[in-house]
């Protein structure tokens, strides 16, 4: 294309996106976007459920979902910056001279106005997916909680010790019952530690002399592993136990044996 | 007054202000006097204390390591302008000549040197220093995460190489891009003479610098075991090393006030006849709304430390639960300056960028409203979305909902910056020069940082990634992926302005490939390690993880080669690179259109502007 080459747009606004989706260059730009759209598809419905333990909880399960679908739902507006960035790449001049000028566009009206839109959009569905789930979990909780399973969660350098109040018994390994709510309380004996069952899904930090309350709703058997989320300290990455969630009939005997021996766990 | 001359600075001849104590003070005499003051406050404190008490010896660390600060600064001739003052005199023009480096040449980098191009090349050397030495400390870290079962450092070591690594890269990456190009390039940019306070520009320089050997002190004194956010009460409970890092914030928040002042100034009031605020170049006003954030921000910073401090000291209790302090207190203030810091960061980097495609693509840079829009509108938002780092803190849960809705708010601004990157990149035939690979890297980058930055900000999917690797990777891929790219691009494309000749292309291009490839595959690692949850900052890790952290290592080994190449092509081109044109990129703003050396007062007649900067391309009706 020469300087002096003037292009005339169509004149009615009809007209102009007929042009542009005939274009050339938009089509191979569209082509592109469907390729790194499909890329992030794949990531989210694909890679997250792959590298994601198994859920044992409803929140847990919760998380996931917002991994995989917020993936998904981001990936056509991925494709777009992508493909726009991929297309002008491959187009690219070298050597030691300058190319010779582009296309004077300084602003786009329209443009701006579907991105803007379409990112505020986004957002909304973001936040409000977000505060659902937010708000279905500390409804459930309120509901649940007198008929839950209290677990007293401590926090020391650097190990955790759980203390079932109803049942009378200390223990360092994190055992629960399936499909029966649970409320932790959780407080450090020194500096800050972050109580996080992987599996479970949910997390909160142990605070010195102050109890945080978190809770969980088991829907599966399976183990736990439970680790420290917040820098502790020395031994930090060894600050950890297991646990499972158990059936009732399991979970029953466990607290039997342990109250066999004195109520404190071997 | 003295008429200046506008020839190069080193080719005239040097001022010769009559028994000035000025000419004879330097970088040497500032350190003789800081280790005089250092250790003559720790031998006068030390005497008649019980230094068996850790408070005692806090009380002479910390003090020793501000007294150093303060001896320098003294040592070096900082106060020397205004003690005259206080005695009702100034500086004589022979001394503010001699102060502006007229006549010296190498001499000057080691002085009080006012000259806002000196300070611009000390900060960058510096920023080189602080991520050779961050960057040392990343590739041990991920030299014992390599394999389970922490077999190259200790615990205690390795707590430290996370702390440490990660102070001096935030304090690095707060100045990559407005220290060495806010200082030397955006004066020029907006046709000042220099920055409105040429002597507090020096200031924030040398105060920085004296809070590097404090940090450093940190090694000898059995590390910090915090990382660096530096939480209570494990601040409290933590060594000696600690006090380093207490002491370098303290510093640091000063440099950083000073030169957010000054830079502000300076676009506010110094730009040349006919810059309107829409003919500003976007580095400029991206940089000046950077450290205009950061004016509050670092205060803050300041404030929580040492709040820290007097609980180490005097046991003041700000942040001990059992006798009514908070450790959320801590968390507070702590991410009140945090999370708009993290901007102060990225906005600069992501200006210097937008600064670039106009040049390459040979186009108008797209809606610049929309650039200062999505500018100020991450600018206005960061101050509102601290808490998101507290999700899981168990403080105000109750708030929880309305962080996340001003958090993810952001996406909106942080959009309009893609928009006006691709808009510029659209219908575009780009000169793939070293500083336009970094757009593109930048894009694939941020994006990806920005994507799971919404995850993050959701509370629910917070639940299980707070605190895990996941983090860890996200905000690598904003400040290192997304700020630093942008920095690097931003010193490929004005090294020819600040050395005088071109930054080597080969070694550039074999650096930007293993950077980035190396990049991508280490923090792809790193979220295959996150989303199978494994916790952040840990020394030693379950196998479940081993193949994510092998990955996420060879990665880090690439960028580590990477980043040796581009040190080893920034010397090399520096020495005897190509001589490089005046204007070699054809661009449009000031900065190229004086010569190289710059003059002592940048312009021979002052620059008069009827335009923004971005008049390319042909006309399309």
């Amino acid at each position: 294309m020469s300087d002096h080459e003037v292009e005339v747009l169509p004149p009615t606004p009809g007209a102009r996106v007929g042009a542009f989706i005939k274009r050339k260059d938009v089509a191979q730009t569209f082509w592109l976007g469907v390729f790194f759209t499909a890329v992030f598809v794949v990531l989210g419905l694909w890679a997250y459920p792959k590298w994601m333990p198994v859920a044992l909880t409803k929140q847990m399960q919760a998380n996931k979902d917002i991994m995989i679908w917020f993936t998904v739902i981001s990936a056509p507006i991925a494709g777009v910056v992508l493909a726009i960035a991929a297309k002008s790449f491959l187009n690219m001049h070298r050597g030691d001279t300058p190319p010779e000028e582009g296309v004077a566009i300084r602003t786009n009206t329209p443009a701006v106005i579907i991105w803007t839109a379409t990112s505020v959009v986004f957002v909304i569905v973001a936040i409000a997916w977000g505060l659902v789930a937010l708000n279905t979990d500390s409804a459930a909780a309120t509901k649940d909680a007198p008929t839950a399973l209290v677990v007293d969660v401590t926090g020391s350098q650097w190990a955790w010790s759980f203390y079932y109040p109803e049942q009378k018994i200390h223990s360092h390994v994190l055992n629960i019952p399936v499909n029966r709510p649970v409320t932790f309380n959780v407080v450090s004996d020194d500096v800050n530690h972050s109580f996080w069952p992987v599996q479970l899904g949910v997390k909160v930090d142990a605070n010195r002399l102050v109890t945080t309350t978190v809770e969980a709703d088991p829907t599966a058997t399976g183990p736990i592993d439970v680790k420290c989320a917040e820098l502790c300290g020395l031994y930090h990455a060894y600050m950890e136990t297991s646990g499972e969630v158990q059936t009732p009939a399991d979970f029953a005997s466990w607290v039997s044996s342990v109250q066999a021996t004195g109520g404190v766990q071997q | 007054m003295t008429t200046l001359s506008h020839a190069p600075a080193s080719s005239r001849p040097i001022p010769n202000p009559k028994k000035s104590l000025i000419t004879k003070l330097n970088m040497g005499t500032g350190m003789v006097l800081g280790i005089i003051f250092c250790w003559g406050t720790y031998f006068a404190m030390k005497a008649g204390r019980d230094m068996t008490d850790s408070h005692n010896v806090n009380k002479v660390l910390l003090m020793s390591m501000l007294a150093w600060s303060l001896g320098f600064l003294i040592g070096i001739g900082a106060l020397i302008g205004p003690f005259r003052w206080l005695i009702g005199k100034d500086l004589t023009d022979e001394e503010q000549l001699y102060l502006a480096g007229d006549g010296q040449g190498i001499s000057r980098y080691f002085k009080y040197c006012t000259d806002h191009k000196v300070v611009g090349i000390q900060y960058l050397v510096g920023v080189m220093t602080l991520l050779g030495v961050g960057g040392t400390m990343a590739m041990m870290i991920r030299t014992n995460l390599a394999t389970p079962g922490s077999h190259f450092v200790t615990p205690v070591v390795y707590n430290s190489l996370v702390g440490l690594h990660g102070i001096t890269m935030i304090i690095a990456m707060i100045i990559v891009a407005t220290g060495p190009f806010g200082n030397y390039i955006m004066p020029i940019m907006i046709g000042a003479a220099d920055m409105a306070f040429p002597r507090l520009n020096a200031l924030s320089w040398w105060v920085l610098f004296t809070a590097i050997p404090v940090l450093c002190s940190a090694w000898f004194l059995g590390g910090i075991p915090t990382g660096w956010t530096a939480y209570a009460p494990l601040s409290d409970q933590a060594g000696p090393g600690m006090n380093a890092f207490l002491a370098t914030i303290i510093i640091f928040a000063i440099s950083t006030a000073v030169a957010g002042m000054n830079i502000t100034t300076t676009v506010v009031a110094m730009r040349a006849k006919g810059m309107k605020w829409n003919r500003v170049p976007i580095f400029v006003i991206g940089a000046t709304i950077s450290v205009a954030l950061a004016i509050p921000a670092f205060p803050t910073f300041m404030l929580a430390m040492i709040q820290t401090a007097l609980d180490r000291t005097i046991a003041t209790g700000f942040y001990d639960a059992s006798v009514g302090g908070s450790g959320w207190l801590y968390a507070n203030l702590f991410w009140i300056m945090g999370h708009p810091e993290v901007y102060v960061i990225l906005i600069p980097g992501v200006a210097a960028l937008m600064e670039i495609a106009p040049v390459f693509v040979r186009k108008p840079l797209f809606s610049f409203n929309a650039a200062i829009a999505g500018f100020a509108g991450i600018a206005g938002l960061s101050v509102l979305v601290w808490a998101h780092h507290m999700y899981m803190s168990g403080w105000m849960p109750s708030l929880n909902g309305p962080f996340m809705v001003t958090t993810e708010f952001i996406s909106v601004p942080t959009g309009l910056l893609f928009l006006v990157l691709i808009g510029t990149l659209w219908r575009g035939r780009p000169w793939m020069k070293l500083p336009m690979l970094s757009v593109y890297a930048f894009i694939w980058d941020f994006l990806i940082g920005g994507i799971t930055g919404i995850y993050l900000s959701d509370v629910p999917a917070d639940n299980y990634l707070h605190g895990s690797m996941y983090v860890t990777a996200h905000f690598h891929y904003t400040l290192m992926g997304a700020a630093l790219t942008g920095a690097i691009g931003g010193l490929a494309y004005w090294f020819p302005k600040m050395t005088g000749r071109m930054l080597n292309e080969r070694g550039g291009y074999i650096s930007f490939w293993f950077v980035q490839i190396g990049f991508n595959v280490l923090f792809l690692g790193m979220f295959i390690a996150g989303a199978e949850g494994q916790p952040r900052r840990v020394a030693d890790y379950a196998h479940l993880f081993a193949h994510a952290n092998l990955i996420s290592t060879i990665g880090a080994y690439s960028v580590g080669i990477g980043m040796l190449t581009l040190l080893w092509a920034i010397i090399h081109s520096w020495r005897s690179g190509k001589i490089a044109p005046m204007n070699p990129w054809g661009a449009k703003t000031l900065e190229w259109t004086v010569p190289y050396p710059v003059p002592l007062v940048n312009f021979d007649t002052p620059p008069v502007v009827t335009s923004d900067p971005y008049g390319y391309g042909r006309s399309a009706k």
